[in-house]
C-alpha cells in the first residue's frame, strides 16, 4: 500500500484538536485505542496510522480516516501527528520512544513495557529530559478513576499495609477483544510446549511482563523497600498464568493469575493493613465498561467507603493525561517513577524465571491441566 | 428444661463454641444440665486447645453420649478415637469455618465439597485466602484454615510453609492434578474474618466464601462453568449450629460421626507442615 497524503484534517481555531500518531495497528490498538479515541473526539483526532503490515495499516486507519503507512520516520515527520501512541512489539518500544521524542512531538504514549531493561529506560529517561517531551507509559489502571478516587482517600494506609495481592481471572483476550471492534488480521495464537523447562521461563517471564504488570505499579505504590525483593514461591499455572509468591522486609506481594476459558473475568488488587485496607475490582481491557471500582474498609468491615464505578476506564484516563501534557496543562510523570516501576518489574521478572529455572520447572512441567 | 439431652460446658468451651446460644437453637433436642449433674450431662463440651484430647478423654470416661469440641487445634486423636470406639460416644468437632454446613451437606444436597472434587480433575490453581483478626495465632489460624480446605478438597500433596509470621503465612503445594494451590492467611482488623476459596479450572471454576460461626449469615458458593454461574443454596445456620444439629442426628440414629478419621488427615498434613 502506498503511503497516503499528509492529514488534511482541519483544526478548531478556539481548541484545536490534537493529533494523534499511532505505531502499531494490532489488536491493542484497534480494540483498546481507537475505542477509547472514539469517545474523546472533542480533543483528540487519529491522524496517522503506521503497522508493518500495510494491509492492516491500511484497513485500520481507514476506519478513523487517518492516513495509513509502513514507516515510522513518515509518522514522526507528519506535522498533523502531535501525540506519538507507541503500540507496536515489546522489543521496540526503547527506539521508537526515543525517535518520537527526537521528532519534536508534545506526548509520547508507550504501551507497557516502555523498555526491556534498566539500560534502555535510562536512554529513555535521558532523551526525555534533554528534548522536554513528556512521557505517559500505558499502566492503564494507575489512570483508572477508581484507583484515582482510592489515592485521594486512603489517608495513611501505605504506610501500614503488610500484605498485597495482585489477582487476574480472564479469559483468551480474543473474547473482549470482540465486544470492542472487529479484529482485522489476530495473531495466531500458539501452542506453547510445556514440556520444554524453558518455554516455562519464558511463559513465566511473560505472565509477569504482560499481565502482571498491568498492576505492578499499583503494587509498587504500597511497596517503599521494592528494591529488596525475595521470591517465595513460583508456580506456572496451566494453560496461561502464574501464582508467584513474594516478600520485602516489610510487605508480602501475592501475584496470581489464571488464563482460561471462563467467561466471567476477575481483576482484583489488594492492599492489607493492621486497621485499613484496599480492594479494587477492575473491568477487563478491551471493553468500555467503566471504571474500577474501589472499596476502603476499616473497623471489622463496618465501615466502608467505596468509589466508582465511573464513566470511562484507565485507558480513557492516560489519553486524557496525554491531551493535558500536550497542552501544557498537566505536569510530566517523573521519569524515575517510570524507571521504578520498570525496574521492579524487571527484577520480578527475572528473578521468577530464575526460580523456575533452579528447580521449580520440573515441577510445574507436570503441573495443571493440558493447554 | 425440656431438651431431650443435657449439655454441660465448662466457661471457656461456652464461650468458644457459643454453646448457650447453639443450643437455645435446638430446645426440643437439648438443655442445659441443671447445676448439680455438670459433671454427668449427656452431652460434655470440650473446648478445642491445646489438651482438648485430654479432656475429650475425660469427657468419655465420665459417660457422656455425646462430646462436642469447640474449634479444636491439631492434635493426634489416635488415644481418643480408641477410646470413643471402645465406648461408643458421639464425637462431634465443631470447627470454625470446616462445620459450615454449605461445604459438606447432609444427604445429597449440593455443597462445595461435590462442587470442588467435580471440579479438581480440570483444576488449574487453587487459591485460598483466610482472614483474621491481628492478634490471632497464625500456627492456630493454619489448622482452621486447612481444615476448611481438606473439607472440600481432595488431597493436598508436598504442601510447605512459605512464610509465617504476624501479619499471616502462605502455604503452597500441588493438587492431585498436579496444579498448584496456594492458602494464605491475613491478619487485619480492617475485615470480618473469614475464609475464601478459590478453584480455577479450564472453564470456569468455583467460589467458596465461608463467614465465622458467631452468626448465622450463609457462606457462598459459585459454580461457574460455560452455563453461566450457579448460586448453590443459602444456609442460614452457622457452623456451630450445624454441628450440633449433626450431633443431634447421630444421637437419634445410634450412629456415630467420623469427623476424628476426618480429623488425623489434618492433624498428619499440620505436622508435616511444622517440620517444614
Amino acid at each position: 500500500m502506498s503511503q497516503q497524503a499528509a492529514s488534511q484534517h482541519a483544526a478548531p481555531a478556539d481548541r484545536p484538536l490534537l493529533g494523534v500518531g499511532i505505531l502499531g495497528a494490532g489488536p491493542v490498538t484497534q480494540a483498546i485505542h481507537l475505542p477509547a479515541l472514539a469517545r474523546l473526539q472533542d480533543i483528540l483526532e487519529v491522524r496517522h496510522i503506521m503497522d508493518v503490515d500495510a494491509a492492516v495499516a491500511s484497513s485500520v486507519a481507514a476506519r478513523v480516516g487517518a492516513t495509513a503507512g509502513t514507516s515510522m520516520a513518515a509518522l514522526l515527520d507528519d506535522p498533523a501527528v502531535d501525540v506519538v501512541a507507541i503500540c507496536s512489539p515489546h522489543q521496540f518500544h526503547a527506539d521508537q520512544v526515543i525517535a518520537a521524542c527526537r521528532a519534536g512531538k508534545k506526548a509520547v504514549l508507550c504501551e507497557k513495557p516502555f523498555a526491556m531493561n534498566a539500560e534502555e529506560a535510562a536512554r529513555i529517561s535521558a532523551v526525555s529530559s534533554e528534548t522536554g517531551v513528556p512521557i505517559v507509559v500505558g499502566a492503564m489502571h494507575t489512570f483508572d478513576p477508581g484507583w484515582l478516587a482510592a489515592e485521594q482517600n486512603w489517608g495513611d494506609l501505605p504506610g501500614q499495609v503488610h500484605t498485597i495481592r495482585s489477582s487476574i481471572v480472564l479469559p483468551p483476550n480474543a473474547r473482549f477483544e470482540d465486544f470492542a471492534t472487529e479484529i482485522v488480521t489476530r495473531p495466531a495464537a500458539g501452542r506453547p510446549d510445556y514440556s520444554d523447562p524453558d518455554v516455562i521461563k519464558s511463559a513465566l517471564r511473560g505472565g509477569i511482563m504482560g499481565l502482571a504488570i498491568h498492576d505492578l505499579p499499583l503494587v509498587r505504590r504500597f511497596t517503599p523497600d521494592f528494591t529488596d525483593l525475595e521470591v517465595l514461591q513460583v508456580f506456572h499455572v496451566r494453560p496461561f498464568g502464574y501464582a508467584v509468591s513474594l516478600r520485602t522486609p516489610t510487605r508480602v506481594i501475592e501475584l496470581r493469575a489464571v488464563m482460561n476459558g471462563t467467561w466471567k473475568p476477575e481483576w482484583t488488587f489488594e492492599a492489607i493493613g493492621d486497621d485499613a485496607a484496599l480492594h479494587i475490582d477492575f473491568t477487563p481491557s478491551y471493553v468500555q465498561a467503566g471504571s474500577a471500582v474501589a472499596t476502603l474498609t476499616r473497623g471489622n468491615g463496618s465501615d466502608t467507603r467505596t468509589f466508582g464505578p465511573y464513566g470511562h476506564n484507565g485507558y480513557e484516563g492516560e489519553w486524557r493525561e496525554l491531551a493535558g501534557l500536550a497542552r501544557g496543562t498537566r505536569q510530566a510523570p517523573a521519569a524515575q517513577t517510570l524507571i521504578d516501576d520498570l525496574t521492579f518489574a524487571l527484577a520480578i521478572a527475572d528473578a521468577t524465571a530464575a526460580s523456575a529455572g533452579a528447580g521449580h520447572a520440573g515441577a510445574a512441567e507436570k503441573a495443571g491441566v493440558t493447554p | 428444661m425440656s431438651g431431650q439431652y443435657t449439655v454441660s460446658a465448662s466457661p471457656a468451651a461456652r464461650e468458644e463454641g457459643a454453646v448457650t446460644q447453639t443450643v437455645a437453637s435446638l430446645p426440643a433436642t437439648f438443655g442445659p444440665a441443671p447445676e448439680s449433674r455438670q459433671g454427668t450431662a449427656d452431652v460434655l463440651v470440650v473446648a478445642g486447645g491445646p489438651g482438648w484430647t485430654t479432656e475429650a478423654l475425660h469427657a468419655v470416661a465420665a459417660g457422656a453420649r455425646g462430646v462436642v469440641v469447640a474449634n479444636p487445634a491439631p492434635e493426634d486423636t489416635t488415644e481418643l478415637a480408641a477410646a470413643v470406639d471402645a465406648a461408643g460416644t458421639a464425637v462431634v468437632l465443631d470447627l470454625r469455618w470446616a462445620s459450615n454446613p454449605a461445604l459438606v451437606a447432609e444427604g445429597s444436597a449440593p455443597d462445595a465439597r461435590d462442587a470442588v472434587r467435580s471440579a479438581l480433575g480440570s483444576a488449574s490453581l487453587l487459591d485460598s485466602v483466610a482472614t483474621a483478626a491481628p492478634g490471632t495465632d497464625p500456627q492456630r489460624l493454619l489448622g482452621e484454615h486447612l481444615a476448611a480446605l481438606l473439607a472440600v478438597s481432595g488431597p493436598l500433596d508436598g504442601v510447605s510453609l512459605l512464610r509465617s509470621d504476624a501479619t499471616g503465612y502462605t502455604v503452597a503445594g500441588r493438587l492431585a492434578n498436579g496444579a498448584p494451590f496456594t492458602a494464605q492467611g491475613v491478619l487485619t482488623a480492617a475485615r470480618p474474618a473469614a475464609v475464601d476459596i478459590r478453584l480455577y479450572t479450564a472453564d470456569g471454576g468455583v467460589s467458596v466464601q465461608v463467614p465465622d460461626p458467631d452468626a448465622a449469615w450463609p457462606a457462598e458458593v459459585r459454580v461457574t462453568g460455560a452455563h453461566g454461574e450457579l448460586l448453590l443454596p443459602t444456609l442460614y445456620e452457622s457452623a456451630h449450629r450445624s454441628a450440633w444439629r449433626r450431633l443431634k442426628d447421630h444421637l437419634g440414629a445410634g450412629t456415630r460421626p467420623d469427623d476424628l478419621a476426618g480429623f488425623a488427615r489434618l492433624t498428619d498434613l499440620y505436622a508435616t507442615l511444622a517440620a517444614t
